[in-house]
């Protein structure tokens, strides 16, 4: 997968690229607009990450010209910007997802991922972890055959974290999928409800879901136990 | 109508001063006309008087009575302009008398007897029949030494009839004069003033949304355009308040986000590396903690300005408000739960609300999760809705410790912290208060706070959507 990353900022260029390189991804990068166009048109990238605010051509200028080249090419925003009539504006504009800086590392992978398996989306009815086991069409949760009553928000939580097993999920990342925006970073309701499901499944040691501190929170999938 | 409108007021004024100069008016042009036909009605009668005596009488010897009698009656026909004309010899014969006239206005014998030898005068005869009737009276000598007396008179009604009929034309004419300027005055006043309703009508659309909107231009060349033009001088200035402030807003929040982002990847990077001792692990975790509050520091005072300036109103929907905090508060329960706080909400009247469903639900999250936060486990959190008079109002009553009187005016400013050292361990912004009145003023609504030993009460008003 060959992935175009349009970021001025050197750093942080490099910290995208770093992480998305681990991810096994081959990243080009490009430190303007035009640059970015210029290689955006040359080759055929499978996603294209723009930072909205360039030098030489904006975000949204490449993006105007990428979507009549390629209306499918996936398009994610970085952008320090979030005002709401922008964010509109973008996604009218045809770009696919949308971050705001400061974002996770995490939370930009998943973003990544989600956007490039969604044409062929895989959605298995029942996600395994370990010995645990979740069935999104009966919304039963079970631990080695054993049911565990789990409310709405609980199975969502761990409906999230199941389905991206492995990776940590960044608190807002969990707030935004699980609650809605109201919640925005206010309360650490994230923390309490990570509480409570570990104590229903019986997760007391936190060796099932872990916290990383200042990130957020992960399942371990196979390398648990 | 509105009776304090300028349309109002001034009509009325203008309609009082224009009665009661026509009532002025009409009294100055009666007493002048009055004055006017009675010299008029004297100079006549002395003429016809002086007539006689110096045209008939002159040359009676010559002519006879009869030829003077018959051109008395030719010449004047008092009989028809209601006119008293006499004749009388020296020795109080009579020469000549009018007969009763056409309109039977008095009896010409009842009037008395000239006095010869007096002075030409005036005299004012009230006949027994009431009437009155004006006497021009004098004495012609000829060259002779013959004398008569010359009595012209006229009913004094003359006069009176035409003030009269000039007062019932005046009283007639009086209301029909008034109306018409009054409901003239108020089509013009009207038709004047209407740019002045559109420029009204157009500056209640304006928002922060619509401010490069201009007010319509009247080209009338008078005050209304000059309102306009100033007006619309005002909302291009503060357009361009408007704009810098959204310009900073958004240049503060790139430079400051930016380096964040890299600090927060930096940080996010090392803790990937395995090598690290658990001690370094703490640290940059704590780092990254902290990056996150700042963060969300950051974010908050982003979103206040954005509130101040009026974004907030992009996104107005109409929604059930109480809904809205039921729903909430049933996921907080949890929070609660976990201190062993017993959280409620009463309401169940539906509370339609327009605005951002989004930022109307931080209010209840931040308000509920501020009265976790300081109330004591054990304690007790009752969320209510009801509605009182056009206000949706939403409560949060704690039964925790209570906020110092001294603080409570400070308690919506930024980062005022009632309890500096606690409220930072809980891992708040020191906004989230302040957070909650902006959202309330952008949409129209108070939020205010009481206290006492036993708990605190915050009150949220919201405007209520006129129900239809």
């Amino acid at each position: 997968m060959r992935l175009l990353l349009v970021e001025d900022e050197e750093k942080l260029a490099r910290l995208v690229k770093r992480a998305l390189v681990a991810e096994r991804f081959s990243v080009d990068t490009a430190r303007d607009g035009r640059a970015g166009m210029e290689l955006a048109s040359q080759y055929d990238y499978d996603l294209l990450v723009l930072d909205l605010q360039l030098p030489e051509m904006s975000g949204s200028e490449i993006l105007r010209r990428v979507r009549r080249l390629n209306p499918n090419v996936p398009v994610i925003i970085l952008t320090a910007r979030d005002a709401v009539v922008d964010k509109v504006s973008h996604f009218e504009a045809g770009a696919d997802d949308y971050l705001t800086k400061p974002f996770a590392m995490a939370e930009l992978i998943v973003r990544v991922k989600s956007l490039l398996r969604r044409g062929t989306a895989r959605r298995e009815g029942i996600l395994r972890t370990g010995d645990i086991e979740l069935d999104r069409l009966t919304q039963q949760v079970r631990r080695n055959g054993k049911r565990i009553d789990l409310s709405a928000k609980e199975h969502a939580l761990l409906e999230y974290l199941m389905a991206n097993s492995d990776r940590v999920l960044s608190r807002s990342m969990i707030l935004e999928h699980v609650w809605d925006q109201g919640f925005d970073g206010a309360t650490n309701i994230v923390d309490v409800y990570v509480r409570h499901l570990r104590e229903k499944i019986g997760d007391n040691d936190q060796k099932l879901i872990r916290t990383t501190r200042g990130v957020g929170y992960s399942i371990m999938g196979k390398d648990a136990e | 109508m509105n009776t304090r409108s300028i349309r109002f007021r001034l009509t009325v004024w203008y309609a009082a001063l224009l009665t009661a100069l026509l009532v002025l008016f009409g009294g100055f042009i009666y007493f002048t006309l009055d004055r006017f036909l009675e010299s008029s009605l004297r100079e006549a009668l002395s003429k016809e008087a002086a007539t006689i005596g110096e045209a008939l009488l002159k040359k009676i010897n010559q002519t006879g009575d009869a030829y003077v009698k018959d051109e008395i009656e030719e010449h004047f026909a008092p009989r028809i302009t209601s006119h008293f004309l006499r004749v009388t010899r020296a020795d109080g014969s009579i020469l000549y008398q009018s007969g009763p006239p056409q309109n039977g206005a008095f009896d010409p014998s009842r009037i008395p007897a000239a006095r010869l030898g007096e002075p030409d005068s005036w005299r004012e005869e009230r006949l027994p029949d009431g009437k009155r009737v004006l006497i021009y009276g004098m004495t012609y000598s000829d060259s002779t030494t013959t004398r008569y007396g010359i009595q012209a008179g006229a009913p004094h009604d003359q006069v009176g009839g035409v003030l009269r009929s000039f007062l019932l034309s005046l009283a007639a004419a009086f209301p029909l004069i008034v109306g018409a300027s009054i409901g003239g005055g108020y089509l013009l006043m009207r038709k004047a003033l209407r740019p002045l309703d559109e420029i009204a009508s157009k500056a209640e659309k304006i928002t922060s949304r619509n401010l490069n909107e201009r007010m319509p231009e009247v080209q009338t060349g008078d005050e209304l355009e000059k309102l306009a033009t100033s007006l619309n001088r005002m909302m291009a200035r503060l357009d361009e308040s408007f704009q810098h402030v959204h310009r900073f807003s958004a240049d503060a929040s790139h430079e400051i986000r930016t380096p964040l982002a890299i600090l927060r990847g930096e940080l996010e990077a090392a803790l990937n590396t395995s090598t690290l001792t658990p001690e370094l692990r703490e640290t940059l975790g704590s780092a990254l903690e902290e990056t996150e509050r700042l963060s969300r520091i950051v974010e908050q005072l982003l979103e206040m300005t954005r509130l101040e300036a009026g974004e907030a109103l992009v996104e107005l929907r109409l929604f059930d408000v109480s809904e809205m905090t039921r729903s909430t508060v049933e996921q907080m329960h949890l929070l609660a739960f976990e201190k062993r706080i017993e959280l409620g909400f009463d309401g169940s009247q539906p509370l339609l609300v327009k605005g951002d469903p989004i930022r109307l639900k931080q209010i209840v999250v931040n308000l509920v999760d501020n009265a976790i936060k300081y109330t004591p486990p054990g304690g007790s959190i009752r969320v209510s809705s009801i509605r009182s008079g056009e206000s949706a109002v939403l409560e949060v009553r704690d039964s925790g410790t209570g906020i110092p009187q001294e603080a409570l005016p400070h308690i919506f400013e930024r980062f005022y912290r009632v309890d500096k050292a606690r409220s930072r361990q809980l891992g708040g912004t020191g906004l989230g208060l302040a957070i909650v009145k902006s959202i309330c003023v952008a949409f129209g609504g108070t939020v205010t706070a009481q206290s006492n030993r036993s708990g605190t009460t915050l009150r949220v008003e919201l405007p209520l959507e006129p129900t239809l």
